[in-house]
């Protein structure tokens, strides 16, 4: 149980990572100190992003991508986790969590909002298949040319874990990592209140439908307006069912709070998936949750 | 049972989802919420309670104490509660939760003046609002309650605090509490304005869990009282001015597997200074049907002899009512306090709509004689009394 501790200020360090806006939060005495401390999770979050960016030719996801068809990659350590935790996912899940699906973003194209042809689709799911990679001696071979693999499903989860682990060395035991929505807590307000935190309404973008208060873990929200594009009321959004390449229609939005920012973003991607199937999916996770189904309904653990 | 705890096992599912994550490099994992409740509650109950008692057969003649009631019928309702109580509990955050309950409820009717007659009609409103903070600890919790209920003749304010800490194996839970209450009484007869009461609870009491399917539970109880105990609005009806009780309680709940189902019996024990000792005994079989059905039968027994001043009819004089003796200091002819025995029948029927909804239906059967005593014959020339109370509810979690 945290303590509460009243000579603590709390400071705000807003940064842009990731393409979207994150912020790293924290009380402690001084507030130099507070700087150099945020600095240092900053430059964690940062560290990730450019080490696994598919944006930046030569970041690790590009250069596993690079060689796609030609051979295997060495990888670090950390890179060598991070794929199996796919691997492992992609297991759980029956091949529903793919991260070779990003390819899929080649038909659908969510500005100029068009449903992209049968064939367009067949033949980029062709180039997907978490089943066709090999990983062995800490190495990894995408075996078809023009096969990619994409991080986006958890990397921006796991730099909020890392960066918060930065702080908790340092010795912070109140505030959170923020980024753009995916978030993991380090303790209690200084006054030993919890953080609360609004989950944002997946049809009014400045309204909350909900507060869900934080202290420890992690919380995300996976929704279907971030990227999306309706035609005659139908909307796409940029969930890609990796099995059928079309883009998912059940939930408007599912925040999942658990242990780590980590599982509760891929526990919330997951839910969005499996579609119908996804609320006993989250009852038997354990984890808390808020999902919103395509009806409005609200359903929560 | 609350000797689980929660979260201290995740299903295996968010198990599996955790245990990937637990391979990525220096993830570190927070432990899940501890104990204060994860779930918010709402629930709505209607509450329709009808009392009904066989007016004596010259009742309608005797107009200088009773209020033109019918002598047409057998029965008559007496007292109609028609009341509405919603409580919501919150989980704030890791430790703390703040529950409020909002009672509503309209009283219409006549209470009994004397015996089993009625002196007037009353009409009040009341308004009751609790709420209660609860500090969640390692091994327990804390509570303290507020409440303060107003009628237009009785207002009633109390503090209370309850403490409970379970040993770390969760298998011995005491538990200790104290409230004290204050009231201010203002009857609208003017019989006396301003009278104060003021008294103090004490509870202590273990619970053990003694097999899987066995739980025990032993409660001691205390009330001192001091000031305005009489009750107003009836005739002859003056009563000590302080009171003190003691309860023994003791109840085991036993699982049945084979028969999914779970028994209840409790026993009660009260002696109090003014002469009263009674005993309650408690039966309930909670009957799972399926996932989705629960259907409780319940028998209740009640005895008690009659407090020491309290005063007999005499059925010489009826249907005018009994005079107290000559001299008494105290007297009172509330039915109340005198020796009777109870039975009340109930069976609450339980549909569990979803994993966070259910609907309850109770319906109550109580009736009251003399000749129901455990032992003796009870107070005579009283009137059975018969009463009946249907609730609805609603609760939800989330």
């Amino acid at each position: 149980m945290s303590s509460a501790d009243k000579n603590l200020s709390v400071q705000r360090y807003p940064f842009r990572a990731m393409g979207s806006e994150c912020e790293v939060v924290l009380a402690v005495k001084n507030q130099a100190q507070a700087y150099a401390l945020a600095q240092k999770a900053i430059a964690e979050v940062l560290r990730i992003e450019k080490k696994y960016s598919r944006y930046t030719s030569d970041s690790m996801v590009a250069k596993i991508n690079q060689h796609a068809g030609l051979g295997p990659v060495a990888c670090d350590d950390e890179t060598w986790a991070l794929l199996h935790y796919a691997e492992q996912l992609h297991e759980q899940t029956q091949g529903l969590f793919d991260i070779t699906s990003g390819v899929l973003r080649h038909a659908w194209d969510f500005k100029s909002a068009v449903v992209p042809a049968a064939e367009k689709l067949d033949a980029l799911r062709n180039k997907m298949g978490w089943y066709k990679v090999v990983l062995q001696n800490q190495s990894i071979a995408l075996p078809d040319v023009g096969m990619e693999i994409d991080l986006g499903g958890f990397g921006k989860e796991y730099a909020a874990d890392r960066a918060a682990q930065v702080l908790q060395a340092q010795g912070v035991s109140s505030g959170y990592v923020n980024l753009a929505g995916d978030m993991r807590f380090l303790g209690a307000k200084p006054s030993g209140e919890p953080w609360m935190i609004g989950i944002q309404d997946p049809r009014r973008q400045d309204q909350v439908v909900a507060t869900l208060p934080m202290i420890q873990g992690g919380l995300a929200t996976s929704g279907d307006y971030e990227r999306f594009f309706e035609i005659d009321d139908k909307r796409y959004c940029h969930v890609l069912n990796p099995l059928t390449g079309w883009p998912v229609q059940y939930w408007r939005s599912v925040s999942v709070a658990a242990p780590a920012a980590v599982v509760a973003g891929c526990t919330s991607t997951i839910a969005m998936l499996k579609e119908k199937e996804g609320l006993a999916f989250l009852q038997a996770t354990g984890f808390d949750f808020l999902a919103i189904d395509s009806s409005n309904q609200v359903h929560m653990r | 049972m609350a000797v689980i705890k929660h979260n201290s096992k995740l299903p295996e599912l968010g198990a599996a989802l955790l245990g990937a994550a637990m391979t990525l490099p220096c993830i570190m994992l927070s432990a899940q919420a501890e104990t204060a409740p994860e779930k918010g509650t709402l629930s709505f109950k209607y509450l329709n309670y009808k009392e009904r008692q066989q007016v004596t057969s010259n009742a309608g003649s005797s107009g200088a104490w009773t209020d033109s009631q019918s002598s047409a019928s057998a029965y008559d309702d007496r007292v109609h509660v028609k009341a509405t109580a919603t409580s919501v509990l919150l989980p704030l955050n890791g430790e703390w939760s703040l529950s409020g309950t909002l009672v509503t409820d309209s009283i219409s009717g006549a209470s009994p003046a004397y015996h089993t007659q009625s002196l007037s009609k009353l009409q009040d409103f009341r308004r009751a609002v609790d709420t209660s903070l609860t500090r969640y600890l390692p091994n327990g919790k804390l509570a303290l309650g507020l409440s303060h209920s107003g009628e237009n003749d009785y207002i009633s304010r109390a503090v209370s605090l309850l403490a409970t800490q379970a040993s770390d194996d969760k298998n011995t839970t005491w538990t200790a509490g104290v409230a004290i209450q204050r009231d201010v009484i203002n009857p609208v007869n003017q019989i006396v304005a301003s009278e104060k009461k003021r008294g103090s609870d004490w509870l202590l009491g273990v619970t053990q869990v003694v097999s899987m399917n066995d739980i025990v539970q032993l409660n001691l109880g205390h009330y001192s009282g001091r000031g305005y105990f009489s009750d107003p609005y009836k005739i002859y009806d003056e009563r000590p001015t302080d009171r003190e009780h003691q309860t023994f309680q003791a109840r085991w709940n036993h699982h049945v597997a084979a028969l999914n189902g779970t028994s209840r019996l409790a026993y009660r024990f009260y002696t109090d200074t003014w002469g009263i000792r009674s005993h309650t005994i408690d039966a309930e079989w909670v009957q799972r049907l399926g996932s989705e059905w629960r259907v409780a039968p319940q028998l209740r027994l009640y005895s008690q002899n009659a407090a020491r001043f309290y005063v007999e009819v005499d059925p010489r004089i009826a249907p005018f009512p009994t005079s107290p003796p000559p001299n008494a200091l105290h007297f009172s002819e509330d039915q109340r306090l005198s020796a009777f025995g109870a039975v009340t029948m109930g069976l609450k029927v339980t549909r569990q709509l979803s994993v966070d909804t259910a609907v309850d239906f109770k319906v109550e059967q109580y009736g009251q004689k003399a000749a129901w005593k455990f032992n003796g014959l009870g107070s005579q020339g009283l009137a059975p009394f018969y009463a009946r109370s249907i609730q609805v509810g609603i609760t939800h979690s989330f």
